[in-house]
């Protein structure tokens, strides 16, 4: 009798064996050219980016700063916002550009945290679209308050007109958690890049040597500067992690703390925030694909094995984002609430229906068809789509959460479909901005952390187990 | 200190940096008198060397204390100057209070261990260093203090164990 009841497998052998070298930790490449690498594709701007950061910087200029102007002297009357719905595309915006900067955070520090050696050539891209993104929600802030001069006022300065901020109302919390958060990821976008500041203040000249020396703060490597940073970078990977959880729970509560139908659920704040990871895993697969296929050199640095780790995230959030959707979802379906059940019926078979089943199959049919194949996930341009897909999904959540669940309220006389008008300039003008800052950042700091990568691949070894060649890590720093 | 030299050696590896340090704790050069530069971080116990002192934890500390105090000052204290009631709300309630002293203490520790690591490191300086391009190129550069009259006999030590070059420490523009 045969010791096998059927064959164990149906593939060749020299498929199932892997070519080391097509990971970046075991591709090893002096430091001295991979750092050549970085600068040259800093250095390196061709016709076609500057004409793109031209269109970009032309956009900006007429749809973002113009129309604030013309908003500004026009006043608010100008954008769609009326009664019942004050709350239009400009706090979609907010909550939209902050779920995208979760993914800073998420990716820079958690997987710091959990020692997940495939986040190394990508934290960066990933920690400046936080500070971008925070960026373009402080921006649409201020396009919502209508009377921008006045937002001093949101600062507790006693004064004479005896108003002082409510520390007591959830959007001061807004105020306080999103400062808290730009300012402590801005600072934690800064401290790995110092080393790699002094890499190309080492090798820069002109204009750029000058700039590179003020930012390098004249770091060299010692011990001493070495262990300062590193204790400063791991504070930072541990305090910002609650930090980012709270922005996001407390986005939520700006909603969830109102006794309004669509939005008083105690769900809120962990659907926020898993919300908030999912737009922002699927803008950083965006981002990686135009920066691998757009900048020089990037294709060694960025892998299919990384848009695979980012792909196999993007499918663990689509699903934890769905679980929380339909908890989110059922309860006041169930409560059988007058108020509620208006609600959700104008959301699905009211004049913008389609606005929802487009909202679930973007979030949730196209990441769970496509990502749960390996060979998928690690096709970068199909993961840019999935990403490009799953941010216009969550866009759409945002726009039925804020403007379609306010147009229902408790007083049918109100009732008002919402329309947008400047909005939709504005909201083109601010993706412009954010992409207009990558494309200069892109060209003034390195957005791959070379000396993290030179790290990695210092720690990876390949052990030799029985037939195979396993990749065994170690810890040197 | 007129009766020693500063030398700098590089090294292409972290094994042969080590054995040179080793080296040269046996020549008699104490850890205090020697640095290691380098353009990625090593554990010291790597390098046979004794753990670099850090300030930035308890700077950082110092930070969350002042923010918390911060924090209790806006959601407590200003209370007192500007009573605002809102919505039959206590004046002092103790969930608003969670939540500005949560994001006051993290922005105070944050906020201090990057200044921490400024003021424990001396940065910023623009001051001349010892220091050379090839360190940022994967390079390890061990800089020690040696008594004047060895040179000679620690250049050949350092060069048999594979250090590439071992020369005269220059301070020079970064």
């Amino acid at each position: 009798m045969s010791a096998l009841t059927k064959p164990l497998f149906a593939g060749s052998k020299a498929e199932e064996q892997e070519d080391p070298k097509e990971h970046l930790m075991h591709d090893r490449m002096p430091r001295g050219e991979m750092n050549s690498m970085m600068l040259d594709s800093m250095h390196s701007t061709t016709w076609k980016y500057w004409t793109v950061t031209g269109v970009l910087a032309a956009i900006v200029a007429t749809c973002l700063f113009y129309a604030w102007y013309y908003l500004i002297m026009n006043g608010l009357g100008v954008a769609g916002v009326n009664r019942p719905v004050y709350w239009g595309i400009f706090l979609v915006e907010v909550v939209f550009w902050i779920g995208i900067s979760h993914a800073g955070t998420f990716i820079s520090a958690i997987l710091r945290v959990l020692k997940v050696e495939g986040r190394r050539p990508f934290t960066r891209a990933a920690e400046l679209m936080t500070t971008f993104g925070l960026v373009q929600a402080g921006i649409s802030v201020f396009l919502h308050m209508g009377r921008v001069w006045l937002s001093y006022w949101l600062i507790p300065i006693p004064n004479e007109r005896g108003l002082w901020p409510d520390f007591h109302s959830p959007l001061m919390w807004d105020f306080m958690a999103i400062n808290t958060y730009l300012l402590c990821s801005t600072m934690y976008l800064f401290l790995p890049l110092i080393p790699d500041l002094a890499m190309a203040r080492d090798r820069a000249t002109g204009w750029r040597k000058t700039l590179y020396k003020i930012l390098a703060i004249g770091f060299r490597g010692t011990e001493g500067e070495w262990k300062n940073l590193k204790t400063a970078m791991n504070i930072f990977a541990f305090a910002i992690i609650p930090v980012m959880f709270s922005v996001h729970t407390i986005v939520s509560w700006d909603f969830a703390m109102a006794t309004r139908p669509g939005w008083s659920s105690t769900v809120f704040g962990p659907y926020f925030v898993i919300g908030a990871l999912h737009s922002g895993m699927a803008a950083v697969a965006i981002v990686l694909f135009l920066i691998r296929s757009t900048m020089k050199n990037m294709k060694y640095f960025l892998r299919p094995e990384h848009f695979e780790l980012l792909g196999m995230l993007m499918l663990l959030v689509s699903m934890a984002w769905a679980y929380f959707y339909f908890n989110d979802y059922l309860v006041p379906w169930y409560g059988g609430d007058k108020w509620e059940k208006i609600l959700t019926n104008f959301i699905q078979t009211g004049p913008e229906w389609y606005l929802w089943y487009l909202m679930l199959f973007c979030n949730v049919v196209v990441p769970w068809a496509i990502l749960w194949n390996r060979k998928w996930r690690r096709i970068p341009w199909l993961l840019a789509i999935v990403g490009f897909l799953i941010n216009v999904g969550m866009w759409l959540e945002r726009f039925i959460i804020i403007p379609e669940t306010l147009t229902i309220n408790r007083m049918p006389f109100t009732w008002r479909l919402y329309v947008p008008a400047i909005e939709i300039a504005l909201t083109i003008g601010n993706f412009a901005f954010f992409f207009l800052l990558y494309m200069l950042a892109s060209r003034l700091i390195p957005l791959i952390p070379v000396w993290e990568v030179q790290e990695g691949q210092e720690s990876h070894v390949l052990r030799k187990i029985g037939k195979a060649r396993i990749s065994a890590v170690s810890e040197i720093d | 200190m007129s009766d020693s030299t500063m030398l700098l050696a590089l090294f292409e590896d972290i094994e042969p940096a080590a054995n040179g340090i080793e080296r040269l704790h046996e020549m008699g050069i104490a850890d205090d008198q020697m640095n290691v530069i380098s353009g990625v971080p090593i554990k010291d116990t790597i390098l046979g060397r004794p753990s670099a002192l850090s300030h930035v934890s308890r700077i950082a500390l110092t930070g969350a204390i002042l923010g918390f105090l911060l924090g209790a000052f806006l959601i407590w204290g200003t209370p007192y100057l500007f009573p605002l009631h809102v919505g039959g709300q206590p004046l002092y309630p103790v969930p608003q209070f969670l939540i500005i002293v949560f994001e006051m203490t993290m922005l105070g520790l944050m906020g201090f261990a990057f200044l921490g690591m400024f003021v424990d490191s001396g940065f910023p300086s623009y001051t001349p260093k010892e220091y050379v391009r090839e360190i940022s190129d994967g390079k390890i550069a061990v800089l020690f203090r040696c008594p004047s009259g060895e040179e000679r006999k620690i250049v050949d030590a350092l060069k048999k164990l594979g250090a590439e070059s071992v020369n005269p420490a220059e301070a020079r523009q970064l």
